[in-house]
């Protein structure tokens, strides 16, 4: 037998250095030619965007729908108006909320403002942007391609901004104080201590943002302003393109391509910066309900990143040498407070511009359009309204039966937040045809229509309350034998209530925004409206009749903004005092 | 100590007073005509009940805070903003959470404005001087409380600071912990060859400011004011057991209960009639404490009862001074003796106990004058404004809100009067009549 045994030493050896070659080519796994596929696609998404910029001015591109390739163009190149539209977002952020958090006097200003300017619809900013881009770049598309970048960061900058602001507000006193102790820097504080605590909220509301930024894709891309076209090149425009000809096959292929892209930007960017974020929660605030996310398991074992780190670590020591010594933030230096001056004057100084404009607009709309437009309004908002309570209806007991068992929620919680942010308007066509072959009138109909897309906050906030519930108040009511709807009454309804009302608020305000292509829609080449504010503003917009756009944009700001006031800030108080689940 | 007033202070605080305004436009004095000096080579203590304004003290001295009055003097000079020569611990650490415990220490090292290589060595340093070594890389919620304060300390110890300032740094650590790491830190003290010079500890926990000071100073609260000082000349290390540590503990008890259990009511003035601060004590705690003193035949020390119920000091303080105002206990000296109403409510039932503890309400002033507001009002409601105005102008020092949470809870536990959290309003509470 012993002259049977092998010596394995050499296998072993030969068997040793093989593994070690493989693993260095197993290291690069197929998570690192994703990431270079990435930053490829970049690259070339931005190169076909900026030569398209710098075409010759053509107001309306001609969009083949049978050219599949040029899809998938289409779709990068709205990606990347998407991309350039959150940079701008995020760097607007950063200043506009760190002003208002840090000067007082700014702050009253600043922040009534960004409540009006998040009431005022993407739509009405779009006759100003797009006339005035335009006149500036009249050599080249740029000015057209900006607009629609533009416009895109309207839908998505104002809630980033809320909260940036109320984060900064918040950090806690401690965290701050410990800052001052140790002689932080203004900039040394932004970067350890208030950047840091508000990233959750930041990237949170960075992945509501985005897809509340492609909400009006097919009309960023694609609108009439009076008796001129104007279209870019684009999975929008694609889209508007394929409802005006009524080609069934094309849409399917956008709504296709859009759902895509949504998932892999949820799968590949959001989950994986959302989970990353939580490393940011302070341990005192409650832990937020965050699934894993597969690629970030697979990204920190990429080659390329665990290259990259050392690199990235030594960046925070390379500026510091330029930063050198402490300016003391305590008290405002001299200079932060001429320059918070300087800042005030010139922004009230557009401010004033800019109303004293709107004014004289206003002057011109007739009395008789005035009470139009106050009945309109009245309409829109009982629309509005019994969207809301219909989205309740049934959202309610399907949340609350998801969100009590942690598998189903686990699954469908973020296939609903995909739902949430897939743009509504490009699943319109469907449902108008439904409505046109039903014979239901359109100012019903657009009820339907607003629900599409605003109901999604409702159920998802449903689902995270009654994931919330608390384990011993359940079982408590089970051992009581509390059953049926005194348990719902006694225990689910009140733990869900501040839930709801934050579902309401956000289903809400995307029903004011969808009210304007719902209530107006385009279908087979005719044009379909029924009585209401948001039918006013698109008309207004198409007829580019600016009088009557500014006096509706008007009293839609102010309704959501009183409405929001007096309505829903109330209910959220009262929601917080009576139902608080601190015992 | 004639040694030290031949010495500069190091740092100074003359003529301390400060304000907070409080929503409704009142101003709460927390620190009224305060000198404080810290001298070289010192350990000062600042004690006093939970929420007397020795923390914003502490915070006045580092320059975190600007007092309203008087002024702050470091090595004679008038001092600026942030006092350079302080590090300082806070009682909730203020950890980064999203920082690992280097970076934590690091991070103050930049901001101080060191080099790089400095950096580096000056943090390990710090990390292995509190016995942290190993634990460089772990983010602050992987830690117990004791292992965040010594980074907590690490942090304050790296920036090699002149005075270091301790805000309760203990008090969120367990007892068997806290123990060690005060011991760990006198002998970092001890060893007089590094930094810090000097200590300003603000503490509630007299063993533990025996334990560490050589000076101690008593606040009295509302607004506080220095009411005495003691020198501690026991010499280190010290033996919380030794005769001498338990005596000297004892005489700090004394000069503490001394001032804040006066045996003779204060006298009236003439024209308004004082109103009575409500102390801050749960009905229960007040009965929980009748319940002890009874089982202990009617009497027993203070401190004693502070120890066996393991009850913040100066909580049992408020505690006592409630049942004392109530005349359910007497307080000659250190003892706290059952009253005779005070056993009769032991013995009692629910239903008398009630009866007795609304009698005892009626005869303090706040309470008498709410409820014949009460009765002259038809529907016998009263909006809370209306308390709070009462108590804004009888009790400026007080906290009205407190004052009002702890009336109405007491009136609730007594039937006295009912409160309507939504509508905000007190009302008579109907005692069925039996």
């Amino acid at each position: 037998m012993r002259q049977g045994t092998w010596d394995l030493t050499p296998v072993r050896r030969i068997w040793g250095h093989a593994t070690a070659v493989l693993h260095g080519v197993r290291g690069w796994g197929w998570i690192d030619l994703t990431i270079l596929a990435a930053l490829g696609g970049s690259v070339y998404a931005l190169s076909l965007l900026f030569s398209d910029w710098r075409a010759a001015p053509s107001a309306a591109v001609e969009i083949d729908l049978d050219d599949y390739a040029a899809l998938f163009r289409y779709t990068l190149m709205s990606l990347a108006r998407g991309a350039l539209a959150y940079a701008i977002s995020l760097l607007f952020t950063l200043g506009y909320g760190y002003w208002a958090a840090k000067d007082d006097a700014a702050e009253r200003i600043l922040v009534p403002l960004l409540d009006i300017l998040q009431s005022i619809p993407v739509l009405s900013f779009l006759p100003g942007v797009v006339l005035a881009l335009v006149a500036a770049w009249p050599t080249s598309n740029a000015g057209l391609e900006l607009a629609c970048v533009l416009m895109i960061f309207t839908g998505q900058v104002w809630n980033m901004t809320f909260s940036y602001y109320h984060a900064l507000r918040s950090v806690p006193n401690d965290l701050r104080e410990a800052a001052q102790a140790f002689r932080f820097t203004a900039w040394q504080q932004w970067k350890w201590l208030e950047l840091p605590y508000a990233t959750p909220g930041l990237i949170w509301n960075s992945m509501m943002s985005v897809a509340g930024g492609w909400f009006f894709l097919m009309v960023t891309e694609s609108f009439q302003l009076g008796d001129r076209d104007f279209r870019l090149p684009g999975l929008g425009a694609y889209m508007s393109v394929a409802v005006e000809a009524g080609r069934l096959d094309a849409m399917a292929l956008a709504v296709g391509a859009m759902v895509l892209m949504i998932v892999l930007l949820d799968q590949l960017l959001w989950r994986p910066l959302v989970v990353w974020s939580q490393k940011f929660r302070v341990e005192s605030q409650p832990e937020a309900y965050v699934p894993g996310s597969w690629f970030l398991d697979y990204w920190r074992r990429s080659r390329i990143v665990r290259g990259l780190r050392p690199w990235l670590r030594r960046l925070p020591s390379w500026h510091q040498r330029r930063t050198g010594t402490a300016i003391r933030l305590s008290a405002p230096t001299r200079w932060s407070r001429l320059a918070s001056r300087l800042g005030l004057t010139s922004l009230g100084l557009v401010l004033v511009w800019l109303a004293s404009g709107l004014v004289v607009l206003l002057l011109r709309v007739p009395l008789l359009v005035w009470g139009q437009t106050l009945i309109a309004a009245i309409l829109t908002l009982v629309r509005v309204l019994v969207a809301t309570l219909a989205s309740t209806l049934w959202t309610l007991p399907l949340g609350l039966a998801i969100g009590r068992s942690p598998r189903l929620a686990g699954v469908l919680q973020p296939a609903v937040q995909i739902l949430a942010s897939f743009p509504a308007p490009m699943l319109f066509p469907l449902v108008i045809a439904v409505l046109r072959s039903t014979g239901v009138p359109l100012g019903w109909g657009s009820i339907a229509l607003m629900m599409l897309g605003a109901q999604w906050y409702i159920l998802f906030n449903v689902i995270a309350g009654a994931a919330s519930v608390p384990g011993d108040l359940v079982e408590a009511a089970d051992s009581y034998r509390i059953w049926g709807w005194q348990r719902f009454r006694v225990l689910y309804f009140p733990a869900l209530f501040p839930y709801l009302v934050t579902g309401w608020v956000t289903a809400a305000g995307g029903a004011w925004n969808a009210s304007i292509v719902s209530e107006y829609v385009t279908f087979r080449g005719e044009i379909w409206q029924t009585a209401g504010l948001g039918a006013q503003i698109s008309e207004a917009t198409y007829r580019a009749d600016y009088p009557c756009l500014a006096a509706s944009t008007l009293v839609m700001a102010s309704m959501v903004v009183v409405f929001n006031r007096m309505v829903w800030r109330r209910l959220y108080r009262w929601a917080e005092t009576r139902f608080a689940s601190t015992r | 100590m004639s040694t030290l007033a031949t010495k500069t202070a190091l740092c100074e605080a003359r003529g301390i007073r400060h304000a907070y305004a409080l929503p409704q436009g009142q101003k709460l004095v927390v620190l009224d005509g305060v000198d404080l000096a810290v001298y070289p080579e010192e350990v000062v203590a600042l004690l006093g009940p939970s929420g007397c304004g020795k923390s914003t003290l502490l915070r006045i001295l580092a320059g975190l805070i600007e007092p309203t009055q008087g002024e702050v003097r470091y090595h004679g000079k008038p001092l600026a903003g942030l006092n350079p020569g302080m590090a300082m611990v806070f009682q909730s650490f203020a950890l980064y959470p999203w920082m690992t415990v280097a970076e934590n220490v690091r991070i103050v090292l930049e901001a101080a404005g060191l080099p790089t290589a400095a950096i580096a060595e000056r943090a390990e340093r710090a990390i292995a001087r509190v016995g942290l070594s190993g634990f460089e890389e772990a983010y602050p919620r992987e830690l117990s409380g004791g292992m965040k304060q010594r980074v907590g300390l690490a942090r304050a110890l790296a920036t090699d600071p002149e005075l270091l300032f301790l805000d309760e740094p203990f008090s969120q650590v367990d007892a068997l912990t806290a123990e060690s790491l005060r011991a760990e830190l006198m002998d970092l003290w001890a060893s007089k060859t590094q930094h810090p010079v000097s200590i300003l500890l603000v503490s509630h926990d007299i063993r533990e400011v025996v334990y560490m000071a050589d000076r101690i100073v008593i606040l009295s609260s509302r607004p506080a004011r220095v009411r005495a000082v003691r020198d501690n000349p026991l010499p280190r290390p010290r033996d919380p057991r030794s005769a001498s540590f338990v005596q000297l503990m004892e005489d700090v008890h004394e000069l503490i209960t001394g001032h804040e259990m006066p045996d003779i009511p204060a006298a009236e003035h003439p024209g308004i009639l004082p109103i009575e601060a409500l102390p801050d004590a749960e009905v229960s705690a007040i009965v929980g404490l009748l319940e002890y003193l009874d089982a202990r035949g009617g009497r027993e020390d203070i401190f004693r009862i502070a120890q066996d119920t393991q009850c913040e000091f100066g909580h049992m303080i408020s505690i006592v001074e409630a049942a004392e105002l109530l005349e359910l206990v007497d307080t000659p000296r250190r003892l706290v003796v059952l009253e005779p109403i005070g056993e009769r409510f032991v013995r009692a039932g629910p239903e008398e106990r009630k009866t007795i503890w609304r009698q005892q309400l009626l005869q303090l002033r706040l309470f008498r004058i709410v409820h014949e507001a009460l009765m002259r009002q038809p529907d016998h409601t009263l909006e809370r404004d209306f308390v709070l105005e009462t108590l804004v102008l009888h009790l400026p020092q007080e906290n009205y809100e407190k004052q009002f949470e702890t009336l109405v809870r007491w009136a609730r536990y007594g039937n006295l009067f009912a409160y309507d959290e939504s509508s905000n309003t007190l009302s008579l509470q109907r005692i069925a009549s039996p």
